[in-house]
């Protein structure tokens, strides 16, 4: 009989696991277009082919009497029809299921992942291993329908050259299942005896942090949280913005801003063209998170991010506009990747993770103090933006793969952006029906001179039905 | 394609009215350019509704209970019919609650339907017909049912193991019956306390490194 291996979730994936709802599944999609239809078949070759490297995908999440934990599986992926809305439960408790799914419809593939088993930046290398690995698959089965039309010869997909195409791109190979889905934090701190000297340091740095914390309360700031109507069967509201890169850049530039920060602002902007009392002093706090494998070498497919927490607050004797507030949330996001202050953050985490009261308390106890404390997170923040970057593919499939899309369960409005080539897609996402937000943030880019496609999922019977007004 | 005027956007999909701003779309090309977002009818919220129906019954009879209780003072008939209500909805929610783990709602079902047997006899003047009956008889019939159930849905050793030791220990418990003479009849309680000990030694024997494998994952500290 074979023995499965199995690895302590650790303390940064719990929080998605006690922060699960029927509406935030926490779960995140990633999707590609390519220049035909899909083909079941091939793109379930493809997974199979793709699985195999991965062994962090095939896991189950389980539960202990302290910690989750998951646990190596025989379970085989599928790939489905797109018939569920966008970012669907993947995790469903008592049941052993797979914690991640692939999707396709049209010409697109989706990659949808539950977030206790990987971040974006994780996913993004399995989605972009098994888009190469379709790709290859489409080329070389179009070849071979060609060589068996002339030669007649029954030619299968050869697999060899299959290999050492995926070996060519990453060079990840087959790796153990333990080390592959060791959390990526703990890899970092190394053994138990380094987390003892991060807990000690946690220990000074933490009184600071709480001092400032509660300074920071004095002022009593009150953060705007954007209120609406759930949608009937608390699927994701979704509306896909598709535009060009370079305008949208340009306009950033011309506010000296990043990207993330030029939309975070203009989406700031928009909450308070939409609500006037934001003016009469309301802070806006959004949630960045930050790829920590740009600042710590990492290769790990699991979670590995940091949130930033940046915030505007209005105040109703001075004029704003959009430059102010990306200078401002540029200064706070400086300020918070300093090495000092991410170093603080992880700290705190193993930490907590490693504290040995932490470690012996029950862990439906634990997720509770886990809900609560999510629940605090959520009532500080007003929506949530992520933005993946550019992605580069291979050379080979880069002109085969049109654009990228990402977008995540919402637990209020919120948005996620990605890029590949010139396509720009800004995902808004939202657990709402109502669509005045999304339309004022819209028509501020459209008035700025970009030009804009959207694509949006169809919420309410009335839609479904086709009986608009 | 169609396109909003008023938000200046294209809108990919058969709208007829935009997404964002809900008035009438402009056809600019026949080109219908199909909708990434496939329509995918409302999901009936299977458990949503399951969850009320549930929560709406137990407090009708809880309600009833309460009445029957304090104003009625009604004889002991009312009472069985309570009693059985209660216990069918214990043991349905048990089920439905715990129904990927057969094994696991096998433990809870023994653990509250004896609770629920103790406290009947209690409420109807003990006559001890649940410590000499009752209990014994749920815990032996519920480690055969247990044994049958794992053959015949073929769940991993590891997964019911656990639950199996559960229960097996738990059918040592009428021992504690017989040592303070809570007990009419000795042998339903001596009948648990046999098979369970044959439970742990075929356990003990057979699948120990099993249990401490699975011990050891679900005890992680
Ligand atoms: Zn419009």
């Amino acid at each position: 009989m074979k023995r499965k291996n199995w690895v302590r979730l650790d303390n940064a994936s719990n929080i998605f696991l006690a922060s699960v709802t029927d509406f935030d599944t926490k779960v995140f999609r990633l999707s590609a277009t390519l220049e035909e239809a899909i083909d079941p078949i091939l793109l379930q070759l493809a997974l199979d082919k793709n699985f195999e490297a991965y062994p962090l995908y095939r896991s189950v999440l389980r539960r202990g009497v302290f910690w989750y934990y998951l646990e190596e599986s025989d379970l085989k992926p599928q790939v489905q029809l797109d018939e569920q809305p966008p970012c669907s439960q993947l995790y469903h408790f008592d049941r052993k299921e797979l914690l991640f799914r692939v999707v396709y419809y049209q010409n697109r593939i989706h990659l949808e992942v539950f977030h206790a088993l990987s971040d974006g930046t994780g996913a993004m290398w399995f989605f972009e291993d098994l888009l190469s690995e379709y790709v290859f698959l489409q080329n070389d089965f179009v070849s071979a329908e060609i060589s068996k039309e002339s030669s007649q010869s029954e030619r299968v997909v050869d697999s060899e050259h299959t290999d050492s195409f995926i070996h060519h791109f990453r060079h990840k190979g087959q790796r153990s299942y333990a080390v592959a889905t060791q959390s990526a934090i703990r890899k970092l701190a190394g053994a138990s005896k380094t987390a003892g000297k991060f807990a000690l340091n946690y220990g000074k740095k933490a009184m600071q942090y709480e001092m400032t914390d509660k300074e920071k309360k004095k002022k009593r700031k009150k953060v705007y949280q954007i209120k609406g109507k759930r949608t009937i069967d608390n699927r994701t509201h979704v509306v896909e913005l598709n535009m060009s890169v370079q305008p949208v850049l340009k306009l950033a530039h011309e506010q000296n801003a990043s990207l993330t920060i030029y939309l975070t602002a203009l989406f700031i902007e928009a909450i308070r063209k939409t609500n006037p009392i934001v003016e009469d002093g309301m802070t806006i706090a959004v949630s960045v998170p930050v790829n920590l494998r740009q600042f710590y070498d990492s290769t790990s497919a699991r979670n590995f991010f940091s949130t930033t927490h940046l915030e505007y607050t209005y105040d109703p004797s001075e004029k704003t506009n959009l430059a102010v507030i990306c200078k401002t949330l540029k200064e706070q996001l400086q300020q918070q990747l300093s090495s000092n202050s991410l170093e603080t953050r992880l700290n705190k985490l193993i930490a907590y993770e490693f504290n040995p009261l932490t470690r012996v308390i029950f862990r439906p106890i634990k997720d509770g103090i886990l809900k609560i404390i999510n629940y605090f997170n959520n009532r500080r923040l007003t929506f949530a933006m992520s933005n993946l970057g550019s992605v580069h593919l291979p050379q080979s499939i880069d002109e085969k793969v049109h654009q990228f899309y990402f977008q995540t369960s919402a637990v209020r409005p919120q948005f996620c952006v990605i890029s590949h080539q010139d396509y720009l897609s800004i995902c808004l996402n939202s657990p709402f029906v109502e669509t005045t937000l999304y339309k004022q943030f819209v028509r501020d880019l459209t008035a700025l001179g970009v030009a804009i496609t959207i694509s949006a999922n169809k919420i309410d019977g009335l839609e479904l039905r086709g009986e608009q007004n | 394609m169609n396109y909003c005027q008023e938000c200046q956007v294209s809108v990919n999909g058969e709208w007829l009215s935009c997404p964002l701003c809900h008035q009438p779309l402009e056809k600019v090309s026949d080109m219908p350019t199909p909708n990434p977002y496939p329509d995918i009818p409302l999901r009936f919220n299977k458990q949503q509704v399951l969850r009320i129906l549930t929560s709406i019954s137990i407090a009708t009879i809880s309600i009833a209970l309460i009445i029957e209780l304090l104003f009625l003072r009604s004889p002991r008939g009312l009472n069985i019919i309570s009693f059985g209500i209660v216990s069918m909805w214990l043991v349905v929610l048990i089920i439905i609650r715990k129904r990927r783990n057969i094994a696991k709602s096998i433990v809870y079902l023994i653990i509250s339907l004896s609770l629920l047997s103790i406290y009947w006899d209690y409420v109807e003047g003990w006559s001890a017909w649940s410590t000499t009956h009752a209990v014994p008889m749920i815990c032996i019939f519920a480690l055969i049912a247990m044994y049958i159930a794992v053959r015949l849905v073929k769940i991993e050793v590891g997964d019911y193991i656990l639950y199996l030791l559960c229960a097996a220990l738990i059918g040592l418990i009428p021992a504690i019956f017989l040592f303070f003479n809570w007990v009419t009849d000795p042998v339903p309680a001596w009948l648990s306390i046999g098979l369970s000990t044959i439970m742990l030694i075929v356990t003990f024997i057979f699948y120990r490194g099993e249990v401490l494998r699975e011990l050891k994952k679900r005890m992680m500290v």
